[in-house]
C-alpha cells in the first residue's frame, strides 16, 4: 500500500519576478489523502494547479501514475482526464444542465456514448446525494450543491487522483459539512487525493498527512496528529494558532 | 412677489407647456394639410405599392439583412478568434481588417465589391451572393469586435474547469467558450442585425434588376414613378416593422442577461 502515485521534485513557479513556489518535494502514496495547509500566498493553490498543469512550473519535475507531466512531449489533455480537480469558486458550465455538466466532457473526450455517459453521470450525483438535480441548470443550486455536483463532474471522468483546491472557502459555513462529507465518502473508498483546506478538523481526521507550506516552501510535513496535533516548527505553531483559536488573536500581536 | 423654488418650476413647466400646444394650435391651422399628405402620403400612391413593396422589397431587405447577417457572423467569428490567437500574424491580419472596414464607409466597399472585384479577380457572383458577400465583409468587421469582447468576458474559471477534464484548447473554445460569449452578446448582437437592415439600403449601388430591390431602391423607382415621397415613407414604416421588434428583443434579452454590460469598442 506504498506505491509512490504522485512524485513532485524541486518544483519552481514564479509569476513575473514573484517566486511562488521555490523547489518542492512532495510524494504521495495511492489511496493517501495528502491536505496541504498554509496562510494564504504560501503557495498551496499553485502547488496544486501545478499537478495538472493549469499552471506551467518553471523547473522541476512531476509525475504523476509513471507520466511525467513536465516531459514537454506529453499529450496533457489525456494525463489530464485521470486527475480530476474541484475548484473553490465550483466553475460549473453555467450553460448547460447539472446532467450535462457531468456528460459533456464523458461525451467529448472519453468518447462514450451519451447513454453510458448518462448512466455514469447519474451514478455520480447519486454518490453525491443530487440524483434529483439531474435536470437543474447550476444557477438554480446552492454552493454547496453545486460543488458536490462539480466533484461528482469530476469523478464522471473516472479519475485516478482528485484535486481540491479549497473547496468548501466559498461556502456559507452550513453547507461546508455536505461537501466536507462527500470528500471523507471518497477518502474511504480510497481515492488518491490532494486537498488544498483551511478545514482543520477535516485534515485531522481525513488526512493520511498533512503539508504546512509557507512562503513557497514546505515547512513541516507529516501525520496529522503530528503536524495538527504537535507542530514543531514556530511557524507551523502560530499559524495554526490562528486558524484554530482566531477570537484570542489580537491583530498586533508578534507572529 | 417671491415665488417659492417650487412655485417657480411650476410656472415654468406651465410656460413650456403652453408654447408646446401653441405651436400644435399653428400647424393644424395653418399648414396646408392636403398638400403634405398629396406630399408624403397619397393613399392612391399607396394603394398601387401593394402588394409589391410587401412581397419583392420587404422580402429582399429581409433576405439581404439575413444573409449579410449570417456571413458577417461567421467573418466576425473567426476574425475574433484570430484577434484572440497566439499566432502573431493572425492578430495582424485580423487587426487591420478590422480597423479598415471599421473605418471606411459601407457605401464604398459595396462600390468597390460591384465593379472591382468582378474585372479583378474575373469572378462573377448572381445578385444574393454579391449582397451576402458585401454586406458581410463589413458587418464582420463590427462583430469580431463584439464576439471578441463576449469570448473575453466568459470567465477564466470555466476555461479551467474545462481543461480539467482533459479537453483541448479548442475544444474548450467549441463546447464551454463560444456558446456562453454568445449568451453575453446576444444583446449588441442584436443591435448589429438592426444597423445591418439600414445598410442593406446602400447595396442599390451594386445595381439590382426589377425582382431584385430591397425597400429603398424600391421606394426611389416609385418615387421616380408616381412625384411624392409616399413610397419613401411607406418604406421608412417597413423598416420599422423589422427594425422596431429587433430593439424590443435586445431590451429584453439585456432585461434577462441581468443587464451585464460587455464593453464593445
Amino acid at each position: 500500500m506504498s506505491e509512490v502515485f504522485v512524485e513532485i521534485s524541486g518544483l519552481k513557479k514564479s509569476f513575473g519576478t514573484l517566486d511562488v513556489l521555490k523547489g518542492i518535494d512532495v510524494t504521495v502514496n495511492r489511496g493517501d489523502v495528502v491536505c496541504i495547509i498554509g496562510p494564504s500566498g504560501s503557495g498551496k493553490s499553485t502547488l496544486l494547479r501545478c499537478v495538472n498543469l493549469l499552471e506551467e512550473p518553471n523547473g522541476g519535475k512531476i509525475v504523476v501514475n509513471g507520466v511525467e507531466l513536465t516531459d514537454p512531449d506529453v499529450d496533457i489533455d489525456k494525463a489530464r482526464t485521470k486527475i480530476g480537480m474541484v475548484f473553490q469558486s465550483f466553475n460549473l458550465f453555467s450553460h448547460l444542465s447539472v446532467l450535462n455538466n457531468l456528460t459533456v466532457a464523458q461525451r467529448k473526450v472519453l468518447k462514450r456514448g451519451e447513454k453510458e455517459a448518462q448512466q455514469v453521470a447519474l451514478r455520480n450525483l447519486e454518490r453525491v446525494g443530487l440524483k434529483e438535480k439531474a435536470n437543474a441548470m447550476p444557477a438554480q443550486l446552492s454552493g454547496g450543491q453545486q460543488q458536490r455536483v462539480a466533484i461528482a463532474r469530476a469523478l464522471s471522468m473516472d479519475p485516478e487522483v482528485m484535486l481540491f483546491d479549497e473547496p468548501t472557502s466559498a461556502l456559507d459555513p452550513e453547507l461546508v459539512g455536505d461537501v466536507l462529507g462527500v470528500m471523507r465518502q471518497l477518502a474511504d473508498e480510497g481515492m488518491t487525493m490532494l486537498v488544498v483546506t483551511h478545514e482543520m478538523q477535516f485534515a485531522r481526521e481525513v488526512a493520511d498527512k498533512v503539508i504546512f507550506m509557507d512562503g513557497g516552501y514546505i515547512v513541516e510535513e507529516g501525520p496529522a496528529a503530528e503536524v495538527i496535533g504537535n507542530p514543531q516548527e514556530e511557524r507551523t505553531r502560530t499559524f495554526l494558532r490562528r486558524v484554530l483559536d482566531p477570537t484570542h488573536h489580537g491583530p498586533g500581536d508578534p507572529e | 412677489m417671491a415665488m417659492s423654488k417650487r412655485q417657480r418650476a411650476k410656472v415654468f413647466r406651465g410656460v413650456q407647456y403652453g408654447v408646446l400646444i401653441v405651436a400644435i394650435v399653428l400647424l393644424a391651422v395653418f399648414a396646408d394639410w392636403g398638400k403634405i399628405q398629396h406630399a408624403f402620403l397619397d393613399f392612391e400612391v399607396a394603394a398601387k405599392l401593394f402588394p409589391n413593396i410587401i412581397v419583392v422589397a420587404l422580402k429582399n431587405t429581409i433576405i439581404y439583412s439575413a444573409l449579410g447577417f449570417a456571413f458577417g457572423l461567421a467573418l466576425g467569428l473567426v476574425l475574433a478568434l484570430m484577434k484572440l490567437s497566439s499566432v502573431g500574424p493572425y492578430r495582424w491580419i485580423a487587426t487591420a481588417y478590422i480597423e479598415f472596414f471599421r473605418g471606411v464607409p459601407a457605401l464604398l466597399v459595396f462600390i468597390a465589391f460591384a465593379y472591382g472585384v468582378p474585372t479583378a479577380f474575373q469572378l462573377r457572383f448572381d445578385t444574393y451572393s454579391t449582397v451576402m458577400l458585401a454586406l458581410g465583409i463589413v458587418a464582420g468587421a463590427y462583430m469580431a469586435e463584439t464576439i471578441r469582447a463576449g469570448i473575453q468576458a466568459v470567465p477564466k474559471g470555466q476555461i479551467e474547469a474545462a481543461r480539467s477534464l482533459g479537453m483541448s484548447a479548442s475544444r474548450t473554445m467549441i463546447t464551454v467558450v463560444i456558446p456562453q460569449a454568445f449568451r453575453i452578446i446576444l444583446p449588441p448582437l442584436t443591435n448589429e442585425l438592426i444597423m445591418l437592415t439600414k445598410d442593406s439600403s446602400l447595396i442599390y449601388v451594386i445595381g439590382l434588376a426589377a425582382s431584385e430591390r430591397e425597400l429603398t431602391q424600391f421606394g426611389r423607382q416609385a418615387m421616380n414613378e408616381y412625384r411624392g415621397m409616399t413610397p419613401i415613407v411607406i418604406a421608412g414604416f417597413l423598416y420599422l416593422i423589422i427594425t422596431l421588434p429587433l430593439g424590443y428583443l435586445s431590451r429584453h434579452l439585456e432585461r434577462r442577461t441581468g443587464g451585464k454590460k460587455v464593453s464593445v469598442v
